[in-house]
């Protein structure tokens, strides 16, 4: 895309196309600034734009991939604490700090947009303490510790609003609705959760309305006059959203806008849900009154894009089972397409699913190479929920919002992808304990045994600091901006995470599968079976990390059994076993508490965070590596690393309750150069759904080019990759995640 | 019955339609000197070393029957004229370094690998056999190709033609397309590019063309050896093998393709301690080969 010219700027009209094609530079330039103010940002692009140069903060603090980062906060902000610790909890003081974070939150209007506004500043970075001191919990620590457990407490966001509450109310109508429940719900914690979204409501039309104003202001100093009109535009919308509904597809927009980025600010939410139905309606209204082309719909569709990397779901079954591709649904992916951009949207595939949208989703992965969108296996993972008594038409309704998770739009609460068991911390810990009781035989299949005591020890307590954080975190860091467009917050004056909602599905994932698979596979052959080292010899070996005169040949001798994904194979056996034995153990009883568990087999990119804890491993893993990925083998599980292995084991070991476990695939570009590579490609992601898949992260890098970018990033700002379940500009990534980019690609 | 595999690619996506598995069978009549896949040309299983993996352990030094391997100066030799290709040396090798080319599979299990995929064959791809040359174990490609019929697998043959007419015929029944290798028409220059005379490949293609089932020709088209006029002639060839299918009634597709050359099997060559011919050949652009097919394609109506 070119750049577009002073001269250019200043003509009578420009063409959408020449609009988006200055908000991609735009975006470039504000990446830029990111990797020069923050480096690396190992995480979702979240469409931040940065504040002003002289209102920049500079902290130090821990990512949300644990390591350490700089973020950016706002110079004139500052938390009023209502706790000797310095932190701010409970609903009245986050939503009074909110408030006021929103009163100042600096503006941001690019005339080339037909939307308004930006996610500038984390107000999470601001609390610290996140956690409550006076809510330790001791008696969960040891477990946590001992397994290396994430256990979720204090997680935030991670499950679906219902945008069509808000789309019907606009804040005016929600702030009545509070006003109406207030005085039906007069217990102590109800008048504090009112309090908090009350404040966050009032916040939030004070930040719009500045908006309404700071456009009004522009418009009038604007040369353009096709700008001047759509800052005129936009001046006029904002005033209307600070109370009224949306009416138009442009206003439907601009109000989705408006609260998902607020939902990054409060707490970094990215969940959309169905963009193509939300605003449906809208298009349809608009089409109908001559109001509104598709190629203007486009632009409006990447002004929003451009500002919200949010996930979403294209297409898929109503609750009968009917396939809901629409117009709209082909617009949001063209608009993705024109944009080349890290964006989260996901195109249903099922049984009654669009072909159409489909191949068109699998051409512009071709033509972009940016890793969007993503493949959803719809009706396995609906006909997966019923798994849990629920019925299918519940399932249905269950859409992909996040990362690699679904929800049930503002009627549950799932702690999604915030609840991890290390499979691989685990089995550490049960190789630890197994070889120190000298009354067993050591053997890979007794060792699973003690594997099977630890995990079940593991997932219980995991289990149960999951119900500690159902029974604080309302008094902690309540979901105040969730829960505005949740079915029974407000109704019932109590915050989703505490009884707002009508179901808790509570979301446990494994991380690590393949490391533990390939594990025992390689302890079974090559000490059970051809008896060449002994076990003392190789826990030795463990502890010393492959140091030492033959280390290095042990290493490469576990190492080079045949691996979990190869087909097959011993350590395929293992994987399913793992997985079937983690899937199990979730299933076997709910929370103390009573909640419902939903396994999945997920690391996000955390695999690497996660790897830090563990020693070595059997599997000719070094200590301190990364764990395999997701339900991924690790790269190099075959010489040929065909895609069709991979896509046949990540099927196979999918728990099959609703949650995913999705495949993560690198293809190279030379499918695509084929006449049907096409065609080829959604045979492979229709084949891999068929065969009980859940969901497809695809990248289609170029080697070379990837290889060059690790070594220069600055030679490649545009390029795209699909990390995990969020896509990222590859140069923003850090090193070590660039490098599991890389070894994916390179299956080395 | 069993045969000889040297591997068996799944997600093969550039021998036939669709996502396929390709079985590769050791053995080839001809020897083309930029032969992408040199492992497959000797009927013998060979061993394959990689000296850039290698950590000279000396493991292999000790279990080798046959005094193979040498470590002199730090440097791993082989005496290659040794090597009965046991494996015993590979099972010690962990860090692959060494591998055999050529493991004798029976039918069951090279079918057990080929299923695996079986649920990704059926938007039209498949299983092909290739090589090497599969017909030189024609019974055993039969066998195989039996079988995928009797789980309704699609299947293709890749040959370079230079085999008995008989041994064609018998995997015709079991055969769903044929892929082909044209490379030359003058026979003497055929002989002095792959080491034997093309008549008997002529006329199978002949032969073929008689056949009601859908042929791919192909052509490597190699620098030096036929890209030029020699296309051009090959492209009267393939007319001709088209006119006399019409007349023959057939319905079936016949088509022609190019095969760029690439250098990439330069490592293959030196984990076989053999000489790369190839090396030294130019590449050629792919808007000049574009460019040729164009020419041809104009000339011949094809």
């Amino acid at each position: 895309m070119h750049q577009l010219s002073e001269v250019e700027c200043h003509r009578t009209v420009l063409t959408f196309d020449e609009r988006i094609a200055s908000l991609y530079q735009t975006k470039l330039k504000h990446t830029q600034e990111k990797w020069e103010a923050i480096g690396s940002m190992d995480f979702d692009d979240h469409g931040l734009v940065l504040p002003e140069p002289e209102s920049r903060l500079p902290i130090q603090t821990i990512s949300g991939s644990g390591v350490p980062i700089t973020d950016i906060l706002l110079k004139e902000y500052s938390i009023q604490s209502n706790h000797p610790s310095g932190g701010v909890f409970g609903p009245r003081a986050v939503g009074s700090n909110f408030r006021r974070l929103l009163e100042l939150h600096p503006t941001y209007i690019d005339p080339m947009s037909s939307l308004a506004g930006a996610y500038r500043v984390n107000f999470m970075s601001y609390r610290n303490p996140a956690w409550n001191p006076d809510c330790a919990y001791p008696h969960l620590e040891p477990q946590i510790k001992k397994y290396k457990l994430i256990p979720g407490i204090g997680a935030v966001q991670h499950f679906c609003q219902d945008l069509s509450i808000g789309l019907t109310l606009g804040w005016g109508g929600i702030l009545d609705k509070i006003h109406r429940f207030r005085t039906i719900n007069v217990d102590d914690e109800a008048q504090a959760l009112y309090d908090g979204l009350e404040a966050t409501v009032l916040g939030i039309q004070n930040w719009i309305g500045r908006h309404g104003d700071e456009a009004a202001r522009m418009a009038a100093q604007e040369e353009n006059p096709q700008l001047r009109q759509n800052l005129i535009e936009i001046a006029a919308i904002n005033r209307k959203l600070v109370t009224d509904p949306p009416a138009t597809f442009r206003e439907g927009l601009q109000w989705v806008l408006w609260y998902q980025i607020i939902g990054k600010m409060y707490n970094m939410g990215g969940s959309l849900g169905r963009i193509d139905q939300l605003l449906y309606p809208f298009y349809q209204r608009d089409k109908f009154k001559n109001m509104l082309t598709d190629e203007e719909a486009v632009f409006h569709l990447a002004s929003y894009l451009v500002m919200d990397t949010s996930y979403m779901q294209l297409g898929g079954p109503d609750e009968n089972g009917v396939d809901q591709t629409n117009e709209l649904s082909f617009l949001v992916l063209e608009a993705a397409h024109r944009l080349k951009i890290p964006a989260n949207i996901g195109v249903s595939v099922g049984k009654n699913s669009s072909e159409e949208l489909l191949r068109r989703g699998v051409e512009i992965q071709f033509a972009d190479h940016a890793g969007m969108p993503k493949f959803l296996g719809v009706d396995n993972t609906s006909e997966g929920f019923t798994r849990n008594g629920y019925p299918i038409e519940l399932g249905r309704q269950r859409i992909y919002s996040g990362c690699h998770w679904c929800a049930i739009p503002g009627r549950e609460y799932t702690m999604n992808d915030c609840v991890k068991i290390n499979l691989a911390a685990v089995f550490e810990t049960a190789l630890n304990d197994f070889l120190s009781d000298e009354n067993v035989e050591p053997s890979a299949e007794n060792l699973f045994a003690c594997y099977e005591k630890h995990l079940r020890c593991a997932v219980q307590a995991t289990a149960e600091c999951m119900d500690f954080h159902l029974d604080h975190m309302y008094n902690d860091f309540p979901e105040l901006h969730l829960d505005l467009l949740c079915h029974g917050p407000i109704e019932r004056g109590r915050d989703a995470s505490h009884g707002g909602v009508e179901f808790y599905n509570l979301c446990l994932d494994a991380a690590g599968l393949a490391t533990v698979a390939d594990s025992f596979a390689a302890l079974e052959q090559r000490l059970d079976r051809e008896k060449r080292l002994s076990w003392k010899k190789l826990k030795e070996t463990l502890d010393a990390n492959w140091s030492g005169g033959e280390g290095e040949r042990v290493r490469l001798m576990m190492r080079s059994v045949p691996r979990y994904g190869h087909g097959g194979t011993p350590a395929d056996d293992w994987g399913i076993r793992i997985a079937q034995l983690f899937t199990d153990l979730v299933k076997e009883k709910p929370t103390p508490h009573g909640f419902n568990m939903i396994p999945g087999i997920f690391s996000w990119a955390a695999n690497i965070l996660y790897g830090l804890d563990v020693g070595a491993t059997p599997n000719g893993r070094f200590a301190k590596a990364p764990i395999s990925h997701g339900p991924n083998p690790d790269p190099g599980f075959r010489k040929d690393g065909a895609p069709t292995a991979l896509a046949n084991i990540v099927a196979v070991v999918q728990p099959g309750y609703g949650n995913t476990a999705p495949l993560q695939i690198e293809l190279d570009p030379g499918t695509v150069r084929l006449e049907n590579g096409v065609q080829l490609i959604v045979g492979y992601i229709r084949t891999h759904f068929e065969l009980g898949g859940t969901q497809i992260n695809l990248n289609i890098v170029d080697k070379q080019k990837i290889l060059a970018a690790d070594k220069d990033p600055n030679r490649y700002p545009d390029l795209v990759v699909r990390v995990t379940g969020f896509s990222a500009y590859f140069g923003s990534l850090s090193p070590e995640f660039r490098r599991m980019v890389v070894d994916r690609i390179l299956q080395e | 019955m069993t045969g000889k595999i040297f591997h068996i690619q799944r997600f093969s996506i550039h021998d036939g339609p669709g996502i396929r598995t390709t079985v590769f069978l050791k053995g080839c009549p001809l020897s083309c000197f930029w032969c992408h896949n040199p492992e497959g040309i000797s009927v013998s299983s060979e061993l394959l070393y990689n000296p850039d993996k290698c950590i000279g352990c000396g493991a292999c030094l000790q279990c080798c029957p046959n005094g193979v391997h040498l470590m002199e100066t730090d440097q791993h030799i082989l005496q290659r004229q040794n090597c009965t290709a046991c494996g015993k040396c590979v099972q010690e090798c962990f860090s692959g370094a060494l591998e055999i080319a050529g493991l004798t599979l029976s039918v069951e299990e090279v079918m057990q690998e080929v299923l695996r995929d079986q649920a990704f064959y059926s938007r039209g791809g498949g299983v092909t056999l290739s090589g090497g040359e599969p017909l030189m174990q024609a019974a055993f490609s039969r066998a195989i190709l039996q079988s995928c019929k009797e789980h309704a697998i699609h299947t293709a043959v890749e040959t370079c033609g230079d085999v008995p007419w008989r041994q064609i015929e018998t995997i015709l029944p079991y055969t769903d397309l044929i892929l082909m290798d044209l490379k030359l028409l003058d026979s003497d220059r055929h002989r002095a590019a792959v080491g034997r005379p093309n008549e008997r490949i002529l006329q199978n293609a002949r032969l073929l063309a008689q056949q009601e089932l859908p042929i791919e020709f192909r052509t490597p088209v190699i620098p030096t050896v036929n890209d030029g006029e020699e296309l051009l002639a090959l492209a009267g060839f393939v007319t001709e093998l088209k006119q006399m299918r019409t007349r023959a009634g057939i319905a079936a597709e016949l088509r022609w393709e190019w095969l760029a050359f690439h250098r990439l099997a330069g490592d293959k060559y030196k984990s076989l301690g053999r000489a790369y011919r190839a090396a030294a050949l130019p590449l050629m652009p792919l808007s000049q080969l574009q460019e040729l097919r164009k020419r041809v394609e104009r000339e011949y109506f094809l």
